[in-house]
């Protein structure tokens, strides 16, 4: 098996890779949502931090709990924990992000028997002079908790160490998004989604061991003339489909770089080593770019999103909008305002986990490409 | 140079012919179950009428959502770009189309050449599309043709306010039974699908002058709520429903 193929392997079934996890027990395992959920500190307390997701499946137990107008990331994920999919989880974490997030920590809660459940209640207003001192409460608090839980010791040199094991995985990632955006033929994008994506999940160990193959491997290939595909941006929440990248890859398109939580935005924004562990984290996460449930300044979204398409040279922007996901939704005007102002087209996309027919997204996407 | 463009829709499949530029002629037939035998079907058939050898012909270009499902054309290129083209060709002021096709709805916005330059499209449901109207035609037991003719007569449009179209049927099913009178519950699902395509059209900014294209612009009822709701008028060619297939043939003339 190829160091991609095992990150493909993962993705197959995360909830088969968990239990085999749970079985070596290494280390006690900690469901998480969201990229704002701090890892670092999880993996310094022994335990394993694990990404969450929803599901391809058809939801029938969550919707007894949840209105449809929840995304199927909440909707999916709640699925899976009442289905018993997550019965290897020794715990679950919920960054205080959106509306549905947050009532989906209270659902479960009250509804999901066993894990333990953590709250992260950050600020939202990342911009303001108390932020910073806030968030490092909170991550004391949380600190505190895990230790609780998890009835272990979260020293400041583990959480040294883990800073500087998570940074690494985090350079790593940014140095793959760079490689591909110099020279997009080298690797797929639905490949190098499932690396970054199997890198919230996998055994971190692994993840290292990884991620340094992958990038030699790419690095020996050939500089193919940069393919033909028009250089698109990304910009959404999650991305939980890898069939997205292959379907913009056969209309013409590539993906070059990307705003997503499950891309540049879980990568992008290092933490200081070298200086207090828990300060150094606060930093990191309130100065990371933003997702739209956080505040960062007016503007600062639509800036970011014009600096990375002109950065990585985009010829056009694809909104990609979990439906229902009114952050996004409600951001998405001045975003898209921002990019006309600068002459960079754009097109925006709704899916739920479940994508809708293939020929209808066949259709917008070639449309755009052929538009460019 | 004759070139030739096949618009592969999910209940017809339209072709049509240029000469040099001139339209010589187009071809309507349903698509059925296997769209690659009708692709290649609507095309014999137009081609045998023009009495054209298909060896005259060297540019083709597929379009529609069946258009990779042909293999004897040189390209294929999405609907929309083609709704663009075709549009500027019949009409080269027109800088916005609304297209409603079987299952597919789309509002386009183009430039003085006719290319594409913003677009929505409905997803995932078939609320204002011509489905839609297929399903209530036969709930109303009208034939599909008299719907637009009989919805002018309607004193007060019907109101029906379900996005689904299983639910909308329901809606129908309910007023046929109170007794309202069929032009009235006809002229009510002009108005719902117009606020369909009204709201996409909202959406991408439109610009006129507007022309309405696809199957659905056959349908006067549904162009004369559109024109309403927008408050503009819409023009409606005689080549509506081959719009597509006439762009397809205009954009052949481009390969090289």
């Amino acid at each position: 098996m190829t160091p991609i193929d095992e990150f493909h392997e993962v993705l197959r079934d995360p909830a088969a890779y968990g239990r085999k996890l749970r079985e070596e027990g290494r280390r006690k395992i900690v469901g998480y949502f969201c990229s704002y959920t701090p890892e670092e500190m999880i993996y310094a307390a022994g335990a394993h931090p694990m990404r969450l997701f929803g599901t391809g499946e058809n939801i029938h137990l969550a919707d007894a709990h949840l209105q449809s107008y929840c995304c199927s990331l909440v909707r999916g994920a709640l699925e899976g924990a009442l289905a018993g999919h997550l019965e290897f989880l020794d715990g679950a974490v919920f960054p205080h992000t959106c509306d549905s997030i947050q009532r989906l920590s209270d659902v479960w809660r009250m509804n999901v028997k066993g894990p333990f459940h953590l709250d992260i209640v950050m600020p939202v207003k990342l911009d303001a002079e108390s932020a910073k001192e806030y968030m490092a409460d909170v991550l004391k608090r949380f600190r505190k908790d895990l230790e609780d839980k998890l009835d272990a010791k979260l020293s400041d040199e583990a959480l040294k160490d883990a800073i500087v094991r998570f940074n690494k995985i985090r350079g790593c990632l940014g140095r793959l998004y760079e490689m591909k955006n110099k020279n997009p033929g080298i690797i797929s994008g639905s490949d190098l989604y499932a690396i970054v994506k199997a890198s919230m999940m996998m055994d971190r160990g692994r993840v290292l061991d990884l991620l340094p193959k992958v990038i030699a491997d790419l690095g020996k290939k050939k500089a193919t003339a940069e393919t033909a595909g028009r250089r698109l941006v990304l910009a959404g929440g999650i991305c939980n489909h890898p069939d997205i990248y292959r379907i913009i890859e056969e209309t013409g398109g590539t993906v070059v770089w990307d705003d997503l939580c499950t891309g540049s935005r879980y990568f992008e924004g290092l933490t200081e080593e070298g200086k207090d562990p828990v300060t150094a984290l606060a930093e990191r996460y309130i100065s990371r770019p933003p997702c739209p449930a956080k505040h960062a300044g007016l503007f600062s979204r639509a800036d970011h999103l014009v600096r990375i398409a002109k950065e990585k040279r985009a010829e056009g922007v694809v909104f990609f909008f979990l439906k229902f996901c009114d952050p996004h939704a409600f951001d998405y005007p001045y975003m898209k305002e921002a990019l006309d102002g600068e002459g960079i087209p754009s097109v925006m996309v709704e899916a739920e986990d479940q994508l809708p027919s293939e020929g209808q997204l066949q259709t917008r996407f070639e449309t755009f490409v052929q538009m460019l | 140079m004759i070139t030739a463009g096949i618009d592969i829709g999910s209940i017809t499949s339209k072709a049509a012919v240029l000469a040099d530029g001139k339209l010589l002629g187009t071809r309507v037939i349903f698509t059925g179950y296997n769209s690659e035998v009708a692709g290649r079907r609507v095309f014999e058939e137009l081609l045998e009428e023009l009495r054209l050898d298909p060896s005259a012909l060297r540019k083709i270009i597929s379009t529609g959502y069946g258009r990779n499902s042909v293999t004897f054309v040189n390209k294929s290129m999405t609907e929309i770009i083609c709704h663009g083209a075709g549009a500027h060709y019949l009409n080269p002021g027109v800088r916005s189309i609304m297209d409603i096709g079987g299952q597919d709805s789309k509002v386009i916005v183009i430039d003085e050449k006719g290319k594409v330059k913003n677009f929505s499209m409905n997803d995932k449901c078939a609320a204002g599309t011509g489905r839609f109207l297929e399903v209530m035609a036969r709930a109303l037991e009208v034939d599909l043709d008299g719907f637009g003719t009989l919805s002018l007569k309607a004193g007060s449009p019907s109101k029906i306010s379900s996005l689904c179209t299983v639910f909308a049927e329901s809606e129908v099913i309910s007023l046929i039974s109170k007794g309202e009178r069929r032009e009235n519950i006809i002229a009510g699902i002009h108005e719902s699908i117009a606020a369909r395509v009204a709201a996409m059209a909202n959406r991408v900014g439109i610009v006129p002058p507007v022309v309405m294209t696809g199957g659905v612009a056959k349908n006067i009822g549904v162009v004369k709520a559109m024109e309403k709701k927008l408050g503009v008028s819409i023009n409606v060619s005689p080549y509506a429903q081959v719009n597509g297939a006439i762009g397809a043939a205009v954009l052949a003339m481009g390969i090289k």
